[in-house]
């Protein structure tokens, strides 16, 4: 009986129509597991990026079914997934993706916003994840002045306002020097280890390794191989 | 909703740009509401001046300024009629007017009673404490360039009859480029070569004990060769005739319509390129559990605040504009509540405006975060 906690089964996910169409994923099934840091690894244009979008219910396949803290979302409309996102999983961007208007604090803060608008003391809850993660200097400061691993780190400090109970990252150390991307390899993975969040990154950065507990590896939209770290 | 405010402030080149689109149309729609609306009130004003409850007119008078002349004894017959206490004779038609350097000007020349309405600009009336002769002339201040009276009083001549010009006055400026001359009504006519037999406006006022449009209708009944209007209905013509009827209000009220128009596109495109600019925000927005209608609001709120701040500086700058104006358009008048009312199209303005970006917002795929 396999862990349903989170995964796909027997996803699949065409882009394009007709001599156009891409099949970025064929079948797959992969779950994983609650509490555990997980690598989709795999050459570009294997699917790790689709696989992570149905995982985040932001993209809906065409066959198979997704599943998200053991509950199958697909035929939830698109109203029913953002609430799932809402309280359920949270986001970390190659890119990053903080709001360049709103400062360190603020940014966090909106990510507490986002979960719960009814929440009190959002700005001190900021100001905690900041200070938590090096940032407490630069609270007030806006993404544009911050160096590319300190706006990573507000950018996990905006995912995990809210406490939600999932973590998927996009390549978040494919823009950072060394230093400051093993610094956000062992802040992800003592979100799992001190706080039990379930972690999936998708990385071409074999640094993870070191940090995760599995590794899936995609090739052509199949899975090709799957190693427990 | 900070994420709003503070997405606007951020760019401040483009914020300005926006605000000046929407003070522009605020501007715009204001000032000719303005003129509108001190269309309206000269189209009238002589009409609303008076005490009357009933003014009696030729058939077919459009407007104060075109009446033709009634029988002197349509007059005896209203003050005939049950209800009506009281009879009053307004004149108006156009003269010249020779100045006292000898050049020549037509005129507008109105005389009325003693007892047409204390609002009524007639020497008899306002001349009364101020030892003006009851035959006085007077003019407005704002027509004194038109009128070249350098000191009072002035003798000119009005239709090859003397005249004596005693007192300025205020707020019965020219209406349409020809100025008013007031005086009593014995004089007007006798400048106008009415006779006894003859009358142009005839206006009653009606007994406390009556209903206006009971003692119409009567005078309806025993007069049906003229035209009997209540006040209102007469004011109501008139401002009917010039602003419709000549087009001159049509092309105010398009003069509105088209500033109102010229906002909206300046604010759309602005507010637009806004949205567009921050599409990958919005995205991310969505991928973070934002609903629709948190981001349609975020849109919105950043329209509403264009709006506010663009209608405030724009009634900033019309309200010394239009006092400037007063001195090349005393007719102009702005009705106070035309400000408030201003705010309100503003806001639709940039809420209408913000349409095409609240959707360009509320259709953004969530999945495109992922893109680096």
């Amino acid at each position: 009986m396999p862990n349903h906690f989170l995964g796909v089964e027997g996803a699949s996910v065409s882009f394009g129509k007709r001599e156009a169409q891409v099949r970025a994923l064929r079948g797959v099934s992969q779950f994983f597991e609650r509490g555990k840091l997980s690598l989709v690894m795999g050459p570009s244009g294997s699917g790790k990026t689709t696989l992570l979008s149905l995982l985040g219910c932001l993209l809906s396949p065409d066959e198979g079914t997704v599943f998200v803290e053991g509950v199958p979302v697909n035929g939830l409309s698109e109203a029913e997934r953002t609430v799932v996102r809402q309280k359920k999983i949270s986001f970390v961007f190659q890119a990053f993706r903080l709001f360049h208007s709103l400062s360190a604090i603020d940014n966090v803060a909106l990510g507490f916003e986002l979960r719960d608008a009814t929440l009190s003391g959002r700005m001190e809850m900021a100001r905690d994840l900041l200070v938590r993660f090096g940032l407490g200097d630069k609270l007030n400061q806006e993404p544009n002045e911050l160096s590319p691993g300190e706006r990573q780190r507000v950018a996990i400090a905006r995912a995990l306002a809210g406490n939600p109970p999932i973590l998927l990252a996009d390549e978040p150390t494919a823009s950072l020097d060394a230093q400051a991307g093993r610094n956000i390899c062992q802040i992800l993975r003592s979100q799992v280890d001190d706080d039990g969040r379930t972690v999936v990154v998708v990385t071409h950065d074999p640094r993870w390794q070191e940090f995760a507990d599995r590794t899936i590896t995609l090739c052509d939209g199949q899975v090709e191989q799957e190693r427990n770290l | 909703m900070k994420l709003a405010w503070q997405n606007i402030v951020h760019d401040r080149a483009r914020f300005s740009v926006t605000v000046l689109g929407v003070s522009f149309a605020v501007f715009l729609m204001v000032f000719q509401g303005s003129l509108l609306a001190g269309f309206l009130r000269a189209a009238s004003r002589l009409i609303d001046a008076s005490d009357s409850d009933i003014w009696i007119t030729a058939r077919g008078v459009q407007a104060f300024e075109f009446g033709t002349p009634i029988e002197g004894r349509v007059r005896e017959l209203a003050a005939g009629v049950p209800g009506v206490s009281e009879t009053s004779r307004v004149c108006m038609a156009f003269a010249v007017y020779r100045t006292p350097n000898g050049q020549q000007q037509v005129v507008a020349l109105v005389g009325a009673d003693r007892n047409v309405g204390k609002r009524f600009p007639v020497p008899e009336v306002l001349g009364s404490a101020e030892g003006m002769t009851p035959d006085a002339v007077l003019y407005d201040v704002s027509d004194r360039d038109l009128i070249q009276v350098t000191a009072l009083p002035a003798e000119v001549e009005v239709n090859r009859h003397r005249a004596s010009i005693e007192r300025q006055i205020e707020g019965y400026g020219a209406f349409l480029g020809v100025p008013f001359l007031f005086t009593s009504y014995r004089n007007a006519s006798r400048y106008m070569g009415f006779g006894p037999e003859q009358a142009m406006y005839v206006l009653l006022r009606v007994d406390k004990g009556y209903s206006t449009s009971d003692v119409q209708q009567s005078l309806r009944q025993r007069l049906p060769e003229v035209d009997v209007l209540t006040r209102d209905e007469f004011a109501h013509q008139s401002r009917r005739y010039w602003t419709i009827k000549t087009g001159a209000g049509s092309a105010i009220l398009t003069a509105a319509v088209l500033g109102f128009l010229i906002g909206l596109v300046v604010v759309s495109q602005t507010i637009y390129a806004n949205t567009m600019e921050n599409i990958e925000e919005y995205a991310t927005l969505k991928a973070l559990g934002a609903s629709q209608a948190l981001v349609a609001r975020i849109v919105l709120t950043q329209a509403l605040i264009c709006g506010a701040v663009g209608s405030i500086v724009g009634l900033l700058a019309v309200v010394p504009a239009i006092g400037y104006a007063k001195s090349l358009i005393p007719w102009i008048y702005t009705p106070w509540w035309l400000l408030l009312v201003m705010v309100a199209p503003s806001l639709a303005m940039c809420s209408l405006a913000s349409i095409a970006s609240v959707r360009s917002a509320l259709t953004v795929e969530p999945g495109r975060v992922f893109r680096a």
